[in-house]
């Protein structure tokens, strides 16, 4: 893809990261119910000045500052806390307003949004990077684009606060949870529509969760978020307004997995008595739009392939304005198609996006940027590190493959199970260099398994700077010795192995060349070798047969749980320690770690326990082990920056507010509007 | 041998040729170490079942002789397949067709149209300054990278606001009224078709030029000269009718490319069309699609080269078809 290089050379002198091809996001679930407390929260808090900020940062995250953090967060978002959602009753509602009900007789209850009162009309454009949307079926979507355009279109019983990170309730009114903590009852709001004006019911809850969820239309990851050990919860309609879910046992994240959109169930209702199969081929990409119906603020209305999708304005949609006037403000919301993020950014200094995500704009183009700002008629917020993370790790498998051999060499397991390498590797690694250098100051030093911007990471756990005669002395602690220029084991076998990263990524390339330079110091030979992405993943996760790897992770700011499939170990991308899947698809564990089987029960117990500070115990305890015995080495996370147009108005960007538009912050999308005075 | 019979021949001719290629692009392919699902894999939020259950869809758990035989077997009732995204490959494939064509028409109309007079300019004032400055031209646009040239006028219409930022329809489009619809789709085109022109200009004035100097040189021009016949009449009516032919070979060629595109300056410019489409369906190594449209860029070659031919003999009666 060499255009795609010299492009991103000339836009942005070189340099760049969070490929879209390497984090792979995750786009079908988030967050947490019993979330927490506020100050938790590493990077919400508002902050008066930048360099403060950075500091604050710092102190509290307990990561060594880098020097140019600063230079690069011109404006930390600090979008002020609205009050809560106000529930407006009607006793009945036109397309434009809806009138207050007076005789305590509502017909309809809606959201009032927080933000101030707009302009109605216009048209708002973002730009996404890739192929475009595969399907306009939500509850088929895998991919971020298609999740992200569908997230326009369907709400959910319930949504995670972008300040707070507590679930409030969305197509529902209330919901609560009962002493035992197995049962949780929704209660609708009266009146909901959906676009065609059939109401929405708890006939649609009752058919999405018992019927798609559970039977497996769509994606079926759905489901498997939601069972607990392989039970999937009871669904009971109550009246029309109330459902309740009930588990056997508490489940912690079960608020987390019912965040999954409701489904019309007149119109997906005929599809269910067909073969599964039929499901995913419906409101495809190639269908008749006109059939969507939708519950959100838009609809899609166009698709151009590999140019725009189109979404015009729900008018049946369930929120007003302070003003009592029927949300969206915008007529319409385009997403424009591009085949790479430098085509993204030019568009968007070209005036024709209004909007850049935070996959649009890396770290390394930020200082570029921020010097078009007011020629471009835009602001940059910056919304702190990213849940991601970034991480060298080493193969820690002791089987055998089906052909009776070793997937490592027995040699190499030695060296790898040593956890005193484990510990010399991430101390011989100058991570402050690496963000300066690779991520130009755009990120933070990572030490811990939950990154930054978790409401989850443990803060007692410090970062330190690189140390190569501490590393030197945790080697020769387990027996190797340094003659002349590399390193030898206890039985005098040289230290050497190969690192793989995918190709075409040049901030994973950066990172590596630092790191084999800084084994080198230790006597260390790691011949680094880039190969393909999907080659890399094949390696990691089906042929097994790696030695060393740098990559990425998406995390999770709300719901740690959601690290299950990495860090349990039978899960399904516990990377360093890949066990492969029997026929019937369980992953069988025989040979678990002591440190391995400590985590698995601090996932489980984690899962089922609701008080808050006892799941933080469990959570940081995990931690505590993965920091001690490093089967994954964190090396960064990357800091999120957005871009927006002034003429855009009521945009309210936060840390947790990360999730509309593959990853954008338009989390109050409903109240955004053009200010036309400006345009 | 008459033409219908010709052409009958070619066809049959072809057959066994596309199924070579569709054998080879096949193993090609499958040997390719991309697994397409890997972005699933990588995704901490996706589950096992689910990759099964997308493995079984797109029938990856069958060994790669029976998903050959499956394809075929499909193509051969007309059914090109799903692409992975689960859309009909042959219905992305016509949403692609008509953008690419647009395209590629407008691009080799141009090109003809400039390099055929230039390089008809050129042979006769040969060494002058017209022959000199194309020939500077057709160096810059031969050694040029087509996506540096097109990163250069994407900067140019970046910085001077004239001209759209890729793409093929602004998005107040639809609104438009019919005539204001064309200007709108050709102010997306300037870019993309002066690229390929420019790109392509080179080969075929190059070309002209040649091939007019050598016939130029022939006895009969000579001869056509000594009996006193216009300058004008030696070149326009003798020298170029003979100097054409190897040219209309390389128009089918350029029948060809008609629907292959250009897939490194569609990506650069955000241009909706089938290149563009077939490299990403390589980089995920959607069979379906990719196969697809390797086998229309193979049959669209044949029937140019064969269109060629039959040309030929329309415009050269000396040439016999056989």
């Amino acid at each position: 893809m060499a255009p795609i290089v010299v492009l991103s050379f000339l836009l942005t002198s070189c340099g760049s990261d969070k490929s879209n091809t390497n984090t792979t996001t995750v786009s079908t679930a988030t967050t947490s119910t019993t979330a927490t407390t506020n100050q938790t929260i590493p990077s919400t808090t508002a902050t008066d000045s930048n360099d403060q900020g950075a500091a604050k940062e710092a102190t509290r995250t307990g990561v060594i500052p880098t020097p140019t953090v600063e230079a690069a967060m011109s404006h930390i978002a600090k979008t002020p806390q609205p009050r809560p959602f106000k529930l407006i009753r009607a006793s009945a509602s036109t397309a434009d307003k809806v009138i207050p009900e007076v005789d305590h007789q509502p017909i309809a209850e809606f959201w009032q949004a927080r933000g101030e009162p707009g302009e109605f009309g216009g048209t708002f454009t973002v730009g996404a990077f890739g192929q475009g949307p595969k399907t306009f079926n939500k509850w088929q979507a895998a991919d971020v684009e298609s999740d992200g355009i569908c997230q326009l279109m369907y709400e959910d019983l319930l949504a995670p606060d972008p300040w707070t990170g507590q679930y409030y309730p969305k197509l529902a009114k209330s919901f609560s949870i009962s002493a035992d903590k197995k049962e949780i009852t929704f209660v609708l709001r009266k009146g909901l529509k959906w676009s065609d004006g059939h109401p929405l019911t708890a006939d649609d809850v009752v058919f999405t969760f018992d019927t798609i969820v559970r039977k497996g239309y769509g994606n079926s990851s759905y489901r498997d978020v939601l069972s607990v050990h392989g039970k999937f919860p009871d669904v009971i309609k109550i009246d029309d307004l109330t459902v309740k879910f009930r588990t056997t046992v508490p489940f912690a994240p079960i608020l987390n997995g019912l965040r999954v959109a409701i489904a019309p169930k007149h119109i997906l209702e005929k599809l269910t008595k067909k073969p599964v199969a039929e499901f995913g081929k419906f409101w495809d990409v190639n269908t008749d739009l006109s059939t969507l119906v939708v519950s959100g603020p838009f609809k899609v209305s166009r698709y151009l392939p590999a140019q725009r999708v189109e979404l015009t304005r729900n008018p049946n949609y369930s929120m007003v304005d302070s003003l009592g006037r029927r949300l969206p403000y915008l007529n319409r919301f385009d997403v424009s198609i591009v085949p790479d993020q430098p085509t993204e950014i030019l568009k968007f200094y070209g005036n024709e996006t209004d909007f850049l995500d935070i996959r649009a704009v890396r770290g390394s183009d930020a200082a570029t940027m921020k010097k078009r700002e007011t020629e471009g008629g835009f602001k940059m917020y910056n919304l702190g590190p990213d849940d991601g993370t970034m991480f060298i790790m080493f193969n820690m498998n002791r089987r055998k493959n089906p052909k009776g051999k070793y997937y490592v060499d027995p040699i190499k397991q030695k060296w790898f199970e040593s956890r005193s390498f484990r510990q010399a590797v991430s101390h011989a690694i100058n991570r402050k260099q690496i963000i300066s250098n690779v991520l130009r100051g755009v990120g933070l030093p990572l030490y811990t398994a939950e990154s930054p911007a978790s409401i989850y990471v443990d803060k007692n756990l410090g970062g330190y700077a690189q140390d190569l005669v501490l590393a030197a002395d945790l080697l020769a602690t387990d027996g190797f010795v340094k003659k002349g220029e590399w390193l030898y084991d206890k039985d005098g076998h040289q230290v050497e192995f190969t690192l793989n990263t995918n190709a075409g990524n040049t901030t994973r390339d950066a990172v590596c060349v630092m790191v084999v330079n800084e084994l080198k110091k230790l006597g260390i030979k790691a011949n680094y070798q880039p190969i393909d992405f999907n080659i890399l993943i094949d390696k990691v996760e089906t042929s097994l047969d790696w030695q060393a790897v740098v990559m990425g992770l998406t995390g999770d700011k709300l719901e740690p749980y959601n690290g299950a499939n990495i860090w349990k170990s039978n899960g399904r991308l516990h990377m360093f320690n890949q066990r492969l899947p029997a026929p019937d698809g369980s992953i069988p564990v025989t040979d678990a770690r002591d440190f391995e089987i400590f985590i698995d029960q601090c996932f489980d117990k984690g899962a089922t326990t609701f008080d808050p500070a006892e799941r933080r115990k469990l959570f940081d305890a995990y931690q505590e082990v993965a920091y001690d015995e490093l089967p994954f080495i964190y090396l960064y996370s990357t800091l999120d920056i957005t871009a927006m147009k002034n003429k855009v108005g009521n945009y309210m960007p936060t840390p947790l507010g990360i999730w509309y538009t593959p990853k954008g912050s338009l989390h109050n999308i409903e109240e955004i509007y053009i200010k036309k005075a400006v345009h | 041998m008459s033409v219908p019979i010709f052409i009958l021949k070619r066809i049959l001719q072809a057959l066994p040729l596309l199924f070579i290629i569709s054998v080879m692009s096949f193993t090609m392919l499958k040997l390719a170490p991309i697994d397409p699902l890997a972005h699933l894999r990588a995704n901490p939020s996706i589950s096992l079942s689910a990759i099964k259950a997308e493995e079984e869809r797109l029938g990856l758990n069958k060994p790669a002789p029976v998903q050959y035989a499956i394809w075929i077997t499909n193509l051969l009732q007309g059914d090109m397949g799903i692409s992975t995204s689960g859309a009909s490959v042959f219905v992305l494939l016509m949403q692609r067709a008509g953008n690419t064509l647009k395209l590629s028409a407008l691009s080799i109309l141009f090109t003809w149209l400039i390099a055929i007079p230039a390089g008809v300019a050129a042979a006769v004032d040969r060494g002058k300054f017209v022959d000199k400055m194309f020939g500077i031209l057709t160096s810059v646009g031969m050694s040029m990278p087509t996506f540096l040239f097109a990163l250069l006028l994407l900067m140019f219409a970046l910085a001077t606001h004239l001209l759209p930022i890729g793409g093929l329809t602004s998005s107040n489009y639809f609104e438009l009224d019919t005539i204001h619809q064309i200007l709108d789709e050709l102010k997306h085109l300037i870019i993309p078709v002066t690229v390929l022109t420019f790109v392509s200009l080179a080969g075929i004035q190059r070309q002209m030029r040649a091939n007019l100097l050598d016939v130029l040189r022939a006895e009969y021009v000579r001869t056509a000269r000594a009996k006193g016949l216009s300058e004008h009449t030696v070149i326009y009516h003798h020298a170029l009718r003979n100097a054409i032919n190897p040219l209309i070979t390389l128009l089918g060629f350029e029948f060809s490319s008609l629907l292959s595109g250009a897939a490194l300056t569609e990506t650069v410019l955000a241009y909706p069309g089938l290149g563009r489409l077939t490299l990403e369906g390589v980089l995920t190594k959607d069979m379906n699609l990719v196969m697809a449209s390797l086998m229309l860029g193979a049959v669209m070659l044949i029937i140019g080269n064969l269109l060629a031919d039959v040309l030929l003999k329309f415009v050269d009666p000396r040439i016999t078809l056989e």
